[in-house]
């Protein structure tokens, strides 16, 4: 009897050893469960979402970036425009690799300022092959080099998506113009559709990003630039917050040698479909069947 | 008898089991302080990497998954070859199999518990679970081969969990278990095993744009794989449950498990070699990650003591699996078996998963090495899977043994049990 | 009847997996684009009305100098047929556009002014109908919007655009576009050197 005493109260104080460890093991949990709101923990995915519903979200997430980035900023979610669907184009020829259109993807998209993150990389290739394993995105020195093309990569907002294909919560999805779209705010941070993507067009956030407050671009999208939450995949937009404005995305008004041709495929007078329709173009790894919505194109 | 009234005493009976299973011997009490240490480190580096952010680990935007998915892949494998006891015990009436196929079972239990916990670790939002909740979240299914994995994984686990649960509680009321109950269940897992290791393939298999994975011996490999290091696990498995409880297992599970290996070593090699032929002698695309793992490319050679010494383990696991010594020695087995267990353990995680990325879709060369916060977790999970599998064989034999069983286990069944010893700690329970 | 069972089981994934998409929300569209009523502007660059000078602003800039400065005098220089002849304020200038000599684009006695092959007589701003005289796919090609580059709205319905002069990408001397060196040099593929500093 007194020996099962002593052995019980010998286990209790095991598990309370252990309860006291796990709970000291768990600790750094508490900073991250702090940032966690409990509106943020069950909201609802995007599609399910009203206008109504969305304008709280929006104001939440508005003034989470004011107190943790101290920049006021606007985040917007506006719908694709009926009779729109968004084709890009980029005339091989005319790109220098200069990384203007990486750079303006940088400012634009609110990229992590550490990492020096861009949805764009630009590969200088050898003239002559389109063999990737060829060329390397690790060049530095005056551009263009001498036997050298430049081939910038980015999201191919593909119809045939196959990181839409291989989301298991449907986090990412095309929508009605062609854009390919992420909810930060469902996505379970699996990093599947990044290993499914076959054009290195999915980016995601191993940390919180850090952007100083006053190079915070304020002008954001739910869909698009607003800043990403630690953990989750992010991946190039055709900057909708701005082309679903109207606008051109930014990193086609950076390039300083006008390579990069956008708009609406549905417009028969647009300049894309002046490219499709009259210049020898083609999509990178098409035996693939991934119909990509951005085009590569040569001019000689 | 209500069913109500059975879940309650189900239920009990769980208690009281575990509640029996925190009485032990000295060594079973340094073994599993030791493991719960090496649990509460990984558990304490997964709380930092949740709280700082993936970054604590070496992966990349380029080479966007490590350790952990490649543990996860060799966790199915171990699940999965449990079967390799449910095949001979109840398709061939191996009677002797059909003693231990619990262990088995219970083994399937904790690899599949240790695939959702390295699944859970390598997800950025792991609190976002719920989204996968068909009906609840948005469950992309059918169309992703993940929530197919999500589906066969969770199911296996069910399956298992019921044909063990059913089996041992109707062991502890000394009745005898009703067929239907059971048997169409165990059928079903047979055919569930194979479908979580090819659909675990098919993950990596339905990629085109990776070409080392995008192969279709892919899911044949895996199986075959599957079938070596299951049996290897259990063939140890089996000598120090024999060592450490005195239980009565004869030589024939390990007998024909050892069998199972010979075969499976060689058909796993040999679809190995032509996967590199195929790759090697085609050249271009296909064989760039081939290269860089075998040989090392562009002056990155990250995987190639890896995998060699995967090839040389598996090679060295096949020669002494078929050398007599093999037969007459039971170190000999024992060390083939370590050795294919850990060979398929690198040749399936780092051998498999990493070079998926290297080359980058880019065709860029980023390598991959696992950090310390990596080793930490994934060494955690395997420490808290060993926990559980030690937890239920130690409460799982008693029960089957007959040694343990209900007190009104008479009352129950007609038959009277012959010889139940009660353990203290299920006299105890029913206070608790 | 025990395969009852999986088979209720998979018809409950399957509602259940259904159900989830019919939760959304109905989802109002942005009207079509409308008519174009947005402007085109094409930049007319300040090389085309003044010329850098030796002098620099505060901010270290070259201090730019009108034509009309000096070529509102009347009785300006004859124009030399080669750039090397220049001796005055134009000394130096760079030229490298295939055999044409300066009276080819200027006119000799009217330096302010452009002149096309025709002969005919035109103003300074207008320099890119003086190109497409020899560039004609490349004219043709920015027409079409697809060289050149532009800032503003793809969709002229909801703004303008402002688009490049040819001679704001290429200096018409020499032609060649410059080249530069890249922004955002490349960093090492992991970003974690510093974090990971931490174990």
């Amino acid at each position: 009897m007194s020996d099962t005493t002593r052995r019980n109260l010998l286990k209790g104080a095991g598990a309370t050893l252990g309860a006291a460890a796990f709970a000291q093991a768990m600790a750094p949990l508490t900073k991250w469960t702090a940032d966690l709101s409990f509106d943020e923990f069950l909201q609802k995915h995007y599609k399910e979402f009203t206008r109504e519903e969305m304008a709280v979200v929006l104001r939440r997430l508005e003034e989470k970036t004011e107190r943790e980035y101290g920049r006021k900023v606007s985040i917007q979610d506006l719908p694709p425009q009926e009779g729109v669907s968004f084709g890009y184009a980029l005339n091989l020829s005319i790109c220098i690799g200069c990384r203007k259109c990486a750079e303006a993807c940088h400012q634009e998209n609110n990229h992590d300022r550490r990492t020096g993150n861009s949805y764009i990389r630009i590969l200088e290739m050898e003239q002559g092959s389109l063999d990737m394993e060829r060329g390397t995105a690790f060049y530095d020195h005056d551009v263009p080099a001498p036997g050298k093309y430049y081939l910038p990569v980015q999201c191919h907002q593909c119809d045939n998506a196959p990181c839409v294909k291989v989301c298991p919560v449907q986090a990412t999805w095309k929508e009605q113009d062609g854009v390919v779209v992420v909810d930060y705010n469902w996505c379970i941070g699996c990093r599947y559709c990044e290993a499914a993507c076959p054009y290195h067009a999915r980016r995601f956030n191993w940390t919180k990003p850090e952007v100083p407050a006053d190079e915070i671009n304020p002008d954001q999208g739910y869909l698009s630039n607003r800043i990403r939450p630690q953990g989750v995949v992010e991946k190039c937009t055709f900057c909708l917050h701005r082309t679903r404005a109207g606008r051109l995305p930014a990193c086609l008004e950076a390039c300083p040698t006008g390579a990069r041709v956008f708009g609406n495929l549905l417009d028969p007078q647009s300049p894309i479909r002046w490219v499709l329709e009259n210049k020898r173009v083609f999509v990178l790894k098409e035996e693939l069947g991934t119909l990509p919505r951005f085009f590569y194109f040569f001019d000689k | 008898m209500s069913a109500s009234r059975h879940l309650f005493a189900y239920l009990r009976f769980l208690g009281r089991i575990l509640w029996m299973s925190t009485d032990g011997s000295w060594r079973f009490y340094t073994w599993m302080v030791v493991l719960t240490a090496i649990a509460l480190v990984g558990a304490n580096a997964w709380a930092q990497q949740l709280a700082q952010g993936m970054v604590l680990t070496g992966m990349s935007d380029h080479v966007s998954w490590g350790l952990y998915v490649a543990n996860f892949t060799f966790g199915v494998g171990l699940a999965a070859g449990a079967v390799m006891m449910v095949i001979p015990a109840y398709l061939y009436h191996d009677k002797e199999m059909h003693d231990v196929t619990l262990v088995g079972e219970l083994l399937a239990v904790a690899a599949i518990v240790l695939c959702l916990l390295f699944i859970m670790v390598d997800m950025g939002h792991p609190e976002r679970a719920w989204h996968l909740i068909p009906g609840v979240g948005r469950f992309n299914w059918p169309v992703s081969m993940l929530t197919w994995d999500v589906v066969v994984l969770n199911g296996y686990l069910l399956l298992n969990l019921h044909v063990c649960g059913y089996l041992l509680y109707m062991r502890f009321l000394r009745r005898k278990p009703r067929k239907r109950w059971y048997l169409p269940f165990v059928f079903l897992s047979i055919f569930w095993a194979i479908s979580i290791h090819s659909v675990t393939a098919f993950l990596y298999s339905g990629l085109g744009g990776r070409p080392f994975w995008n192969s279709a011996l892919l899911a044949p490999r895996f199986i075959a794989s599957a079938f070596i290091t299951g049996p290897a696990f259990v063939i140890v498995l089996l000598q120090l449950i024999r060592r450490f409880t005195g239980l009565p297992i004869g030589e024939g599970p390990q007998r024909t498990l050892t069998s199972v290996m010979r075969v499976t070593v060689l058909l796993n090699l040999f679809m190995l070699g032509s996967e590199l032929f195929t790759a090697l002698y085609t050249g271009g695309a296909h064989a760039g990650p081939v290269r860089y793992l075998f040989f090392g490319a562009h002056g990155h050679h990250g995987l190639v003591p890896w995998i060699w010494t995967a090839v040389v383990f598996n090679v060295g696991s096949a020669l002494l699996l078929h050398l007599p010594a093999s037969r007459r020695h039971v170190w000999v087995l024992n060390l083939a078996c370590v050795l294919a267990f850990v060979g398929v353990w690198i040749e399936k995680g780092m051998g498999l998963i990493i070079p998926g990325f290297v080359p980058s879709t880019l065709h860029e060369m980023v390598e991959y090495t696992p950090t310390l916060t990596e080793w930490k977790i994934t060494a955690g999970i395997w420490a808290f899977g060993l926990m559980l599998l030690t937890v239920a064989v130690k409460v799982a034999l008693p029960v089957l043994s007959g040694r343990y069983a209900s007190p009104h286990a008479r009352e129950a069944e007609a038959a009277p049990g012959s010889s139940s010893q009660e353990s203290p700690g299920g006299e105890r329970q029913p206070a608790a | 009847m025990d395969n009852v069972l999986p088979t209720r089981l998979l018809c409950l994934l399957v509602a259940l997996s259904w159900c989830g998409c019919n939760r959304d929300a109905p989802r109002q569209l942005q009207p079509p684009p409308g008519p174009p009523t947005g402007v085109e502007t094409v930049l007319v660059p300040e090389k085309l009305t003044s010329i850098e000078s030796d002098e620099k602003d505060a901010l270290g800039r070259p201090l730019r100098v009108p034509c009309a400065t000096c070529h509102s005098l009347a009785d300006a220089r004859p124009m030399p047929s080669r750039p090397e002849q220049l001796q005055a304020f134009h000394r130096g200038l760079q030229f490298r556009h295939g055999e044409l000599s300066c009276t080819s684009c200027h006119q000799a006695d009217a330096p302010r002014s452009l002149h096309l092959a025709t002969g005919q007589a035109l103003p300074m701003t207008e320099v890119m109908t003086l190109c497409s005289q020899c560039h004609g796919p490349q004219a043709r090609d920015y027409k079409a919007g697809a060289h050149g580059g532009m800032t503003g709205y793809w969709d002229l319905s909801r703004g303008g655009r402002t688009r490049n002069n040819c001679v704001s990408c290429h200096d018409p001397h020499t032609p060649k576009y410059a080249g530069a060196h890249p922004v955002m040099a490349p960093r090492p593929p992991l970003p974690h050197s510093e974090a990971r500093a931490h174990e």
